[in-house]
């Protein structure tokens, strides 16, 4: 009983002391430059102008490329379900080098593959030029591999960790003055929801923390997913840290939102871009096998904070960022939001949260009232034809 | 290239004459039938019936044998799921590549695959479907081996494999209705030059294997045979052979590249013209720039025919794609052109057990009309399809395991 009060008391001072930061949010309906570059300006100028964040500097922006570029939600494109749409990454990168960004640099740990990020988005019919166009000091770094580094740079994680102490990670998010979590929003099956955190676990590269990851040194390409993370069914490289207990669970649902937290700990995020203009419910991408449909929220959340960003964008989901294991969207994993607050990246509470631009309740778009709905339904028949 | 027949293997099992009755109006119409004196009577009534007949391993003049795989995803030992390659895809045995690899060869031939079903092994009709498309979209045709459980079934006249054979029957009889198919010109984006024999024999039809496999449209270009036309249209030209080209080819392909093209090549290639590019993008080639291409110069030489497949693909670009898949599940293409240059097709093919909900493919190229093909129902299928830039997206509904796409230019 003791412990347990002791629990919560200790929870409630970590969730005091956790940093805020404002978080915009925009009602944009379209993907229409014309529509999206001024709303994003306007987002970023509410949350103090991109110019104080990023003039004179190197830039680094997480994009969220998730699954194969070969998977679409039935005939639709890509970036309309799961991945962070061209347009708004094109836009994102505009604003930064009108904002004095020295050079932008795009990441991504694309799925199973060493091949350029150029390569790939023109496997998801996308054109790279409209992207690399969009200001004269832009460029493509693949992260799941040593890529163009001479070797991975060590990222620590300064309260220790949940999982891991620290990482071993492409010199891209180490070499950078600026990190940026440019992500969709959306649900995620291990995870509860995927917004700017989340996106963060496709850091680490399946060349030291993937299925086919070398034993003693990374190998020289990436092979399959991060089941070292999901599963935790063997450790990373030796070269790289280990997991701090190798004993702890095994769980998915237990180690992501941990892991995830780890990695924004690490490598903390300066600004947090969640684009909600069109997505999927029912999970992260295509091959979650449950009722999935396309849908238009119309909105953008951005802020400084990744955990206050997220909680705000939970909100506009329709789910409580307060909420624990147990409760929507997390009924049967940790909530990631909760973890990174305990560990003191940023607050979940919306009462400490300035929000600028619209507000919740304007933009809200009720995924939680459709999750409700699709978990009471009996599970489909898995294809078309059954 | 040509296929006026379509053959089939004769079991050894049907010492019947009256299993001939199977073939009626269907088109088969070449026997491939046992020299043994039990099957004599099969032999003659086949020749009266006005049947071609010719013994195994004595193919007609004019057709070539390709000992072939039977075609699929390859699946792993004691009922284990499906084999992948290194990138984790599931590896296909196609014989598309050494169809055409035998028609670049021959060019007035028509190509038979020899692919028979392991002799334990029990085939679905999707299977057959398969292994009939997947040498009649690449222009040859496979000699149609019935597995021993279907041979004996017929022979008792069940339901079920009577079922299976219509629809086998349906699938070689559709291919046999589009005769003019097999003249069409293949689409292609890079060259493969070698002698394809000797020492050169493995790295180049492996290369050929392999390149398939990643999805990648080759013109094979046998080196006695090459003349400017053959690299006209060409993004890159690989050059897989150990030995240095004449200098009569090096010449051509060296303008080749000066117009734009790329050549890929081993070190035994000799001293490449031009200037050097510092970064080129993949420190296992020295890359060099000549006139508007690129020479790309395997550091390693010819070390590893999939890491040249694979890193060929992407130095050439997936911008140049001529068919781009998704939701396919393990699939293949092969594009050709008619001689009047007024119509393509598109062949697909889905490798896995059945074939896709909704696929949808984007061919390259400015069409004006699309209409699609199966085998169980040889009349249109209505597709949705929208243009792009420089190419169509075709949205398909459920589909069988092949899919003949008529574009209109």
């Amino acid at each position: 009983m003791w412990n347990a009060a002791a629990a919560l008391a200790g929870a409630s001072l970590a969730r005091a002391a956790a940093p805020t930061a404002p978080v915009s949010v925009a009602r944009c309906k379209t993907y229409d430059p014309a529509e999206l570059v001024p709303t994003m300006r306007k987002m970023f100028d509410q949350l103090g102008g991109l110019g104080r964040l990023v003039k004179g500097k190197t830039v680094a922006i997480k994009i969220n490329l998730t699954g194969s570029p070969t998977y679409r939600l039935g005939y639709l494109p890509l970036e309309d379900t799961h991945y962070t749409h061209p347009h708004v990454i094109a836009a994102a990168a505009h604003l930064m080098a009108e904002a004095g960004a020295r050079r932008i640099r795009l990441l991504e740990s694309p799925w199973a593959t060493a091949d350029p990020i150029e390569e790939y988005l023109l496997r998801a019919n996308w054109e790279p030029r409209d992207i690399l166009g969009a200001a004269p000091n832009v460029e493509f770094e693949n992260t799941n591999y040593l890529g163009s580094g001479k070797k991975y740079s060590r990222l620590t994680v300064p309260f220790g960790g949940y999982v891991f102490p620290a990482f071993d990670l492409n010199h891209s998010y180490a070499d950078c003055d600026v990190f940026v979590s440019l992500t969709k929003m959306k649900e995620h099956a291990t995870a509860g929801i995927t917004l700017a955190m989340k996106n963060c676990f496709g850091l680490t590269p399946c060349t030291i923390y993937g299925t086919g990851a070398g034993i003693d040194e990374p190998s020289e390409t990436p092979h399959g997913g991060r089941t070292t993370v999901h599963a935790g069914d063997r450790q990373p490289s030796k070269s790289a840290p280990p997991e701090k207990d190798p004993r702890s669970p095994r769980q998915d649902t237990w180690r992501v939102p941990r892991t995830v937290v780890d990695l924004v700990a690490a490598r903390p995020v300066h600004l947090a871009i969640v684009e909600g203009i069109k997505t999927m419910t029912g999970g992260e991408g295509p091959w979650i096998p449950v009722e999935q449909k396309l849908v238009a929220p119309g909105v953008m959340v951005a802020g400084l904070n990744p955990v206050s960003t997220d909680a705000v964008a939970m909100a506009v989901m329709g789910f409580d960022p307060m909420a624990d294991r147990g409760t929507p969207p997390f009924e049967r994993c940790d909530s990631t939001l909760k973890l990174a607050e305990e560990a003191g990246v940023g607050t979940r509470d919306l009462k400490r949260i300035e929000v600028a631009g619209a507000s919740i309740a304007e933009v809200k778009f009720d995924f939680a009232a459709i999750r409700r709905q699709r978990r009471a339904a009996p599970p489909r028949p898995f294809g078309i034809r059954g | 290239m040509t296929a006026p027949w379509t053959p089939m293997r004769w079991p050894d099992a049907w010492k019947d004459p009256r299993m001939l009755d199977l073939l009626k109006g269907t088109a088969i119409d070449h026997l491939v039938i046992g020299m043994g004196a039990e099957l004599s009577a099969v032999r003659s009534r086949a020749a009266q019936g006005g049947l071609h007949v010719s013994a195994p391993g004595a193919p007609p003049v004019g057709v070539e044998i390709v000992k072939g795989e039977w075609p699929g995803v390859k699946m792993e030992r004691a009922g284990g799921g499906a084999g992948a390659g290194p990138t984790g895809n599931p590896w296909v045995d196609s014989n598309g590549w050494a169809i055409r690899l035998a028609a670049a060869l021959h060019p007035e031939s028509a190509v038979w695959v020899d692919a028979a079903p392991a002799g334990n092994a029990f085939i679905t009709a999707g299977s057959y479907l398969i292994a009939v498309a997947d040498s009649a979209a690449y222009g040859g045709r496979w000699i149609v081996s019935l597995d021993n459980s279907l041979a004996t079934s017929l022979a008792a006249g069940k339901s079920d494999a009577l079922a299976t054979w219509k629809r086998l029957a349906a699938a070689a009889g559709f291919f046999a209705a589009h005769k003019a198919w097999p003249a069409y010109a293949p689409m292609a984006v890079v060259g493969v030059v070698s002698g394809f024999t000797g020492e050169n024999e493995f790295f180049s039809q492996e290369l050929l294997n392999l390149l398939a496999r990643a999805g990648q449209h080759c013109r094979i270009l046998p080196k006695g045979g090459i003349t400017d036309a053959s690299l006209v249209s060409l993004r890159a030209a690989i050059y897989a052979d150990a030995d240095p080209p004449a200098p009569a080819l090096r010449k051509r392909i060296l303008a080749f590249v000066e117009a734009g093209g790329m050549l890929i090549a081993p070190p035994t290639w000799g001293e490449v013209p031009g200037t050097p590019i510092r970064d080129g993008g993949n420190p296992r080639y020295s890359m060099r720039a000549l006139g508007k291409g690129k020479v790309a110069v395997a550091v390693a030489g010819r070390d590893d025919p999939y890491l040249w497949a694979n890193e060929s693909i992407v130095m050439v670009s997936h911008r140049y794609d001529l068919v781009r898949f998704w939701n396919s599940g393990a699939a293949g293409s092969f594009c050709t052109v008619a001689p009047d240059g007024r119509q393509a097709v598109a062949h697909l093919l889905f490798y896995a057990y059945r074939g896709p909900d909704s696929a949808t493919v984007r061919i390259a190229g400015v069409y004006r009309a699309v209409r699609a093909y199966t085998a169980d129902n040889p009349a249109a299928t209505k597709v949705e399809w929208a243009p792009q830039t420089g190419a169509v997206e075709i949205h398909l509904p459920p589909v069988p395991q092949y899919v003949a796409l008529e574009l209109d230019i």
